[in-house]
């Protein structure tokens, strides 16, 4: 009798959570996808997607891919140093990690600002360090490449201290004896990293790869400040208009699908390799 | 690894030290480096940093007259920003610390088929882009009256805090021992005076880092600010307005600097509570 009250109380206390989650998510999102086939004026169309790709081609999607990739390389190569490095005892353990955390906490639009400072083509201090070491300046928001490098870099410096934490909750959790045995057996620093780090790591950098590559793919306000292409937000941004919201909608299914995609890849990724934990 | 029981162990202990000092060191710099850079332009004397062609990199010239500037030229724009920033980032955290709390205590008492479902729910709705849903919201916000409110923005925000709150206090519900609320309620305690008087007190760490983790993100949040409330920006959207629009770089550096300060202070009082286990528990399940 009470447990049958109990379950419908807990039915009831986890109710709001969930409505709200419907309601202010789900159904927004929904409705989104929904808008996007209707015109201002008219019914079911894919002239929103035509408009949008009229304006901007396929660059926008080409860039997000490229943007989510480097990003997502780089935290990941820096992260899995950090990772090593913290999961050792040392002296000052502690206030390294500390340390390290504090980009995590810096807000995104300041990291931006910052970034910006640094690779401005003129007055910036990147073009200042180059010249004391005697090299040219560079014109970083001039090509592809140097903007794509200047994103990275200030997106990475934000957001590697996340990938660090779950990397290195990973590698606590792997027993040091795997370690012990393998020295014993004579195996080197690097073939313990690729033998053992690795491979019962699968499951972290799953979860860490879905946490980074979802939000990755919604960079916004950093690529407002530094990145003089589009990509799929900046473009669904430029695209909101109150008074007819259809294109702007397009946008934002297409991201939106873009996003589930991935998060599916790493599902099933996830689903194959991470049941070790 | 640890201490080295024989001299060829103790000798690479020693060698894996410095290489670890070394590291540590060198990351140090870079995550240093970009703070230094702000601290210089808002601090340092213009001439020295933003209106020079080449900024000095160790500017010698430091003044205050950044700030009084920035005070000056938008005290009132910035103090209501200030406001609705702290304001927003207050009703995210006290909701999400309402609901969260519920949701995670009705949670533990489900069978885990159930939890987990519900749990994948929340935790898809954190997939959804910002920006897609957005704009539907501001069209519903615009019917509503809460469009530009702090209100309204909070309601939004709360998607990105809810389902990690849920997780983080999840989490602090199960190491909560079992036996305290059976034995509360062998003693005659209700389900909700159990909820309240026994667990409550037991997970206020949970609770508070939660609370200030739900504070940090809506403080730092963007897209939604800058999509529902652009009449009566948040500190985020009044920076990035006068980093690009405006092009008042020293005030941007200004209140960059402002913004910060306490976050900083929270981050590194948080790193004691921050976990990974709070951000992976919902897909471990």
């Amino acid at each position: 009798m009470t447990k049958w009250r109990d379950s419908w109380t807990a039915y009831l206390m986890i109710l709001p959570a969930v409505i709200y989650v419907l309601y202010l998510a789900f159904y927004p999102a929904v409705d989104a996808v929904y808008q996007s086939f209707y015109a201002l004026h008219g019914g079911l169309t894919l002239y929103n997607y035509d408009f949008v790709n009229s304006i901007f081609g396929k660059s926008p999607i080409y860039n997000t891919f490229v943007v989510t990739a480097s990003a997502l390389a780089l935290q990941f190569a820096v992260a899995l140093i950090l990772a090593s490095l913290l999961s050792k005892p040392f002296k000052g353990r502690a206030a390294f990690s500390a340390l390290f955390l504090i980009p995590f906490g810096v807000a995104t639009i300041v990291t931006g600002v910052i970034f910006h400072n640094i690779f401005s083509t003129y007055g910036g201090y990147a073009n200042s360090f180059l010249r004391v070491i005697g090299m040219h300046p560079v014109n970083w928001t001039g090509s592809y490449i140097t903007s794509l490098f200047v994103l990275i870099l200030a997106d990475s410096w934000k957001n590697t201290p996340i990938v660090t934490l779950i990397l290195l909750a990973g590698m606590t959790s792997i027993s040091p004896n795997l370690y012990n045995q393998a020295m014993v057996d004579g195996a080197g620093i690097f073939q313990r990293f690729f033998r053992i780090t690795l491979p019962n790591l699968k499951g972290f950098i799953a979860i860490a790869l879905m946490i980074r590559g979802i939000s990755e793919f919604n960079i916004f306000a950093m690529a407002l400040l530094l990145y003089p292409y589009q990509l799929l937000t900046t473009m669904t941004y430029s695209l909101y208009d109150t008074v007819n919201a259809h294109p702007a909608y397009a946008g934002g299914t297409i991201l939106l699908a873009f996003v589930l995609i991935f998060a599916a890849i790493i599902m099933t990724y996830r689903g194959k390799y991470g049941r070790g934990y | 690894m640890g201490e080295g029981t024989d001299m060829g162990n103790e000798f690479e202990g020693r060698w894996t030290r410095y290489y670890i000092y070394a590291g540590a060191a060198f990351f140090s710099f870079f995550v240093l480096l970009p703070l230094y850079v702000l601290i210089i332009i808002a601090l340092g004397a213009p001439n020295q940093t933003v209106a020079a062609y080449y900024p000095a990199l160790l500017p010698t010239k430091f003044t205050l007259s950044n700030f009084i500037n920035a005070f000056r030229g938008t005290g009132i724009l910035l103090e209501s920003a200030f406001l609705k920033s702290l304001e927003t980032a207050f009703i995210v955290a006290v909701i999400a610390i309402l609901l969260g709390y519920h949701a995670a205590f009705g949670l533990s008492k489900l069978p885990f088929k159930i939890s987990s479902l519900i749990i994948g729910v929340l935790f898809f709705s954190t997939m959804i882009p910002s920006i897609t849903i957005a704009i539907p919201i501001s069209e519903t916000f615009l019917r509503l009256g809460l469009y530009d409110s702090s209100l309204g923005l909070a309601l939004a925000q709360e998607l990105l805090v809810l389902p990690l709150t849920i997780f983080i206090l999840s989490g602090t519900l199960d190491a909560v021992p079992k036996q305290l609320e059976q034995q509360a309620r062998v003693d005659g305690a209700s389900f909700i005076r159990a909820l309240y008087q026994v667990i409550f007190p037991l997970a206020v760490p949970g609770i508070v880092s939660a609370f200030l983790l739900s504070w940090l993100m809506s403080w730092d949040e963007f897209t939604f600010a800058i999509i529902l409330s652009p009449v009566h920006p948040t500190l985020p959207i009044l920076i990035y307005l006068d980093a690009s629009a405006r092009g008042n770089v020293l005030t941007a550096a200004s209140f960059s600097l402002l913004v910060t300060i306490p976050v900083i202070v929270l981050t590194i009082i948080l790193s004691k509570f921050i976990r990974a286990g709070y951000l992976t528990s919902g897909i471990t399940g």
